[in-house]
């Protein structure tokens, strides 16, 4: 793309935030987060999932606030209490998840956080449209909010920003809900917005959408950043890449026993959609085996979650099937699955796998319960025994079984719930994310069980964002992109970054298998 | 400067809910002093009289276990389909479909033996509740319409349907031109048990009682119970949403129906336009205070019972109705406030980050 060379005014950066950090209980999201935007340009933030981007924009938006850091804006210390001190000093951000009122008009949306004392719509109309009219987002200020699309919503958002005089605009992966045309007209927009003198950051995981659209970037990895402001002229995209992933680091792959058997889990052209309506899985195929474990990689949001879903039973195949043990399962129900051999370690622990309110010994017994009946009763004693041994053999540290378990740690909820499904002597398991939260012991424990399934001949397929995680543990390595498999990797062979680039990196950038 | 915040408990704490109960009710009762007081009442003097006329001998006891039954089954109603994570807030309507079916049974069945015919009545009752529920519950089970409305708006429908019976086709001949309904035949009415505690009071303790014990040790008690907690998770385990919302919400329609049939043979002794009394409504609040849990409907009717009785008797001193009901909401609302208090913990803050110190 043809940019324009923006206006540099190097003594003045608009933003500079320094040595952010920011942790949430068990979790440190970001322990050096450093960031500096010049005026007037369009500026990357780049990462893997997890790598901390939208913390420390949630910190420079007032969402969070940091554990020590300094914010400043146009070159003065800033403390925000909450996204409307941000806004006050001109920073607004555009969040995943928009925040806008159906029922009202774009208009009415837009002046929402700073609305005039007495509403004269056709004044207000005026005025948004000029407003619109200036960076070219072209919107109806009259038309109802719950008529436009998802691209000329998160222009309302942008208006929103614009409305309050924000200087300093952040989009939080802002292409995910954008057509490939409308990530062009949404790169014009920004470059007028730049142009005026405002800054622009712009949070992606895609590589080649940002060296089109962004004059600079600076690369975020576990919570640090890791690369600052590098020029987006003279970086190529292997280089952003490599800053993303990291340099390879020492792992050690888990021992691996035997090959694989027979195929348990047969995934044919499958095709499904996602929560908005657009298609999430794309004529998706893969096998799992007998005493395999399959990792699937991917960058959030390219289909894994509506995969675990699908293959559990949670949500309907367009076309395609779905086998299990030799069973087209594609139209059964959850448990029928279930009774087929699968077991499923959902990403959602609480809420999903386990119910919260309810205690151990009811999440325990939850996939056994018709077993354990006497009568119309539960037998309480039976449903005792069977929890207390999921309790001593998965070393699930509870105090009162009947307690709640909302107030069990994460960890020993998730040894809660992969000990109940394990115990049930699946042939196939499905884990999402079973470790995410973890500390180093819950992951290793949680990484021993699933070994141990493979060894007695399961087919394991585990969904997980920690690249290390699945080299460590796969015996084969998929990766999805694009609601697909792109790639295949034997994770005894594949370095980390040859994997790494193959998520991150456009479809000319191919994987070398 | 510290700072005291409200930290939800993970677990309630112990013997929380009655002690708060208690605490909420004396600070009613020192607020409903100050009112008394106000008004131009003797306080103690109200106060001893609200005690001895709910509470005070077996007649009063008596009036109070009648008033708590309707009280404690349209509680018991609310909090099964709460249970699930569902308001039926038609239990006013459901009480009346229950009242006219077994009013029905009664002209058909006048010359029926006592036991035939109030059992009769009794299913009746059940059935008519539940047939008020069945629209709400098949449009909620099937096209997720909210439950809330639906229930709602029937309550009208079946207080006008009360009106047109007794203003109309079932207008008693011998009432002078009154819209009265014929009373029942007297082997109709349940029999008391002592003053004119009515066998109502068994009926409606061995529901509570069958209730609770199906929520907490039954498997379809244990479905429900996974359901109220996570609908995901529901789904995940195979239990099939739609069929447990209704049938949830078809028992919760049945037992207000029951209700309404037992205060017809207990109480009211013929069809009126007051016959729900506003149960239905009252059975909301003390489902509330029972925290969704049926085990907890008979304590809270009880007190209920005991509040409203006492809270009638004491218009006779000239206290005001206004003053009086005021007074009720006081007692209920201390105890419901009280009620939730005590799930919560009190932190006081610390402001420690620099930051903040610095700002304040």
């Amino acid at each position: 793309m043809a940019n324009t060379s923006p206006p540099k005014s190097y003594e003045d950066f608009s933003v500079e935030l320094n040595a952010i950090q920011k942790s949430f209980p068990g979790v440190r999201a970001n322990s050096n987060g450093n960031l500096k935007i010049l005026k007037g340009t369009i500026h990357a933030l780049l990462g893997e999932n997890g790598a901390g981007k939208s913390t420390l924009m949630n910190v420079l938006a007032g969402v969070y606030r940091p554990d020590s850091g300094e914010i400043k804006v146009h070159g003065t210390a800033q403390i925000f209490r909450s996204p409307a001190d941000a806004l006050n000093a001109g920073i607004g951000m555009v969040h995943q998840e928009f925040r806008l009122i159906p029922s009202f008009s774009v208009a009415e949306n837009v002046i929402l956080s700073s609305s005039p004392p007495v509403l004269k719509a056709k004044e207000i109309n005026k005025q948004v449209a000029s407003l619109a009219d200036r960076y070219g987002l072209n919107v109806d200020p009259a038309q109802p909010l719950w008529q436009l699309s998802m691209g000329e919503r998160q222009k309302v958002e942008i208006l929103k920003v614009l409305w309050r005089n924000g200087q300093v605009l952040i989009l939080d992966e802002p292409t995910t809900v954008l057509t490939p045309a409308e990530v062009n007209e949404l790169g014009q927009i920004l470059r007028r917005m730049a142009n005026d003198g405002r800054s622009i950051i712009f949070i992606s995981h895609k590589l080649h959408e940002v060296s089109g659209i962004c004059d600079e970037a600076t690369v975020l990895r576990q919570g640090s950043t890791v690369a600052a402001s590098l020029d987006m002229k003279i970086t190529n995209q292997e280089d952003l890449a490599r800053h993303m992933v990291g340099s390879s680091p020492m792992v050690t792959q888990r021992p691996h026993k035997g090959n694989a058997g027979e195929p348990l889990l047969e995934i044919t052209n499958l095709t499904a959609l996602g929560a908005r309506g657009t298609t999430a899985l794309n004529a998706l195929n893969f096998v799992a085996c007998a005493g395999e474990i399959v990792g699937i990689a991917g960058v959030a949001g390219n289909g894994q979650r509506e995969l675990a879903d699908v293959i559990a039973g949670l949500r309907q195949a367009e076309s395609g099937s779905v086998v299990l043990n030799s069973v087209n399962a594609t139209n059964l129900s959850p448990q029928k699955r279930f009774e087929l051999g699968l077991a499923y370690i959902p990403e959602d622990r609480l809420g999903v796998g386990l119910a919260p309110r309810l205690s151990l010994i009811d999440n325990a017994i939850l996939r056994v319960y018709q077993q354990q009946r006497r009568g119309p009763f539960i037998a309480a004693k039976r449903a005792q025994t069977y929890s207390e041994n999921i309790i001593n053999q998965f070393e699930v540290r509870a105090g009162d079984p009947s307690g709640a378990i909302a107030s069990l740690s994460g960890g020993n909820l998730q040894r809660l719930l992969v000990g109940r499904e394990l115990d049930t002597k699946p042939t196939v398991v499905l884990a999402s994310q079973p470790t995410r939260g973890l500390d180093v012991k819950g992951v290793k424990a949680i990484q021993d069980l699933l070994i141990r399934q493979r060894d007695a001949g399961s087919a394991v397929v585990m969904v997980s964002e920690d690249l290390d995680e699945l080299l460590t543990i796969s015996d084969r390595l998929l990766v999805m992109e694009g609601g697909h498999v792109r790639g295949e990797f034997d994770p005894r062979t594949a370095s980390r970054e040859e994997v790494g680039l193959s998520m991150v990196s456009n479809s000319d950038l191919t994987p070398r298998s | 400067m510290k700072k005291p915040r409200l930290i939800l408990r993970e677990q309630p704490l112990a013997g929380g809910q009655p002690a708060a109960f208690g605490v909420g009710l004396l600070i009613a009762l020192i607020v409903g002093i100050l009112l008394l007081y106000g008004a131009g009442h003797e306080p103690f003097k109200v106060y001893s009289r609200m005690f001895d006329a709910s509470l005070g001998d077996a007649d009063a006891w008596a009036k109070t276990l009648n008033r708590a039954v309707p009280l404690g089954l349209a509680g018991l109603a609310v909090a099964i389909a709460g249970s699930m994570g569902l308001w039926n807030i038609g239990a006013e309507g459901q009480i009346m479909a229950g009242a006219i079916a077994a009013a029905w049974v009664a002209r058909i069945g006048e010359n029926l033996p006592g036991p035939i015919l109030i059992s009769g009545m009794l299913l009746a009752g059940v059935v008519g509740g539940g047939v008020l529920a069945l629209g709400p519950a098949l449009a909620k089970a099937k096209l997720g319409v909210n439950e809330i409305i639906t229930t709602l708006m029937l309550n009208e429908v079946a207080i006008r349907l009360v009106q047109w019976l007794i203003h109309g086709p079932w207008k008693d001949p011998d009432s002078f031109n009154f819209p009265l309904a014929p009373m029942l035949p007297d082997q109709g009415r349940l029999p008391f048990l002592f003053s004119r505690a009515h066998l109502g009071l068994i009926l409606a303790i061995l529901s509570i009682v069958i209730a609770a014990v199906a929520v907490r040790y039954t498997a379809w008690g244990y479905e429900l119970r996974i359901a109220g907690s996570s609908e995901s998770t529901a789904r995940y385990s195979g239990i099939s949403l739609s069929k447990k919302i209704l049938t949830v919400l078809l028992l919760s329609g049945a037992i207000a129906g029951f209700a309404g049939s037992i205060e017809l043979a207990g109480t009211a002794d013929r069809l009126t336009e007051t016959l729900s009394n506003g149960y239905g409504f009252a059975g909301i609040i003390v489902a509330a205070l029972a925290l969704m849990r049926p085990s907890g409907v008979a304590a809270v009717a009880l007190l209920f019972g005991a509040v409203q009785i006492g809270g009638q008797s004491i218009q006779t001193m000239g206290v005001s109705s206004s003053v009086s009901t005021i007074l009720q909401a006081f007692i209920l609302f201390g105890a419901i406030g009280a009620g939730v208090l005590s799930r919560y913990s009190i932190r006081l803050d610390n402001n420690s980050t620099t930051q903040q110190e610095s700002e304040s």
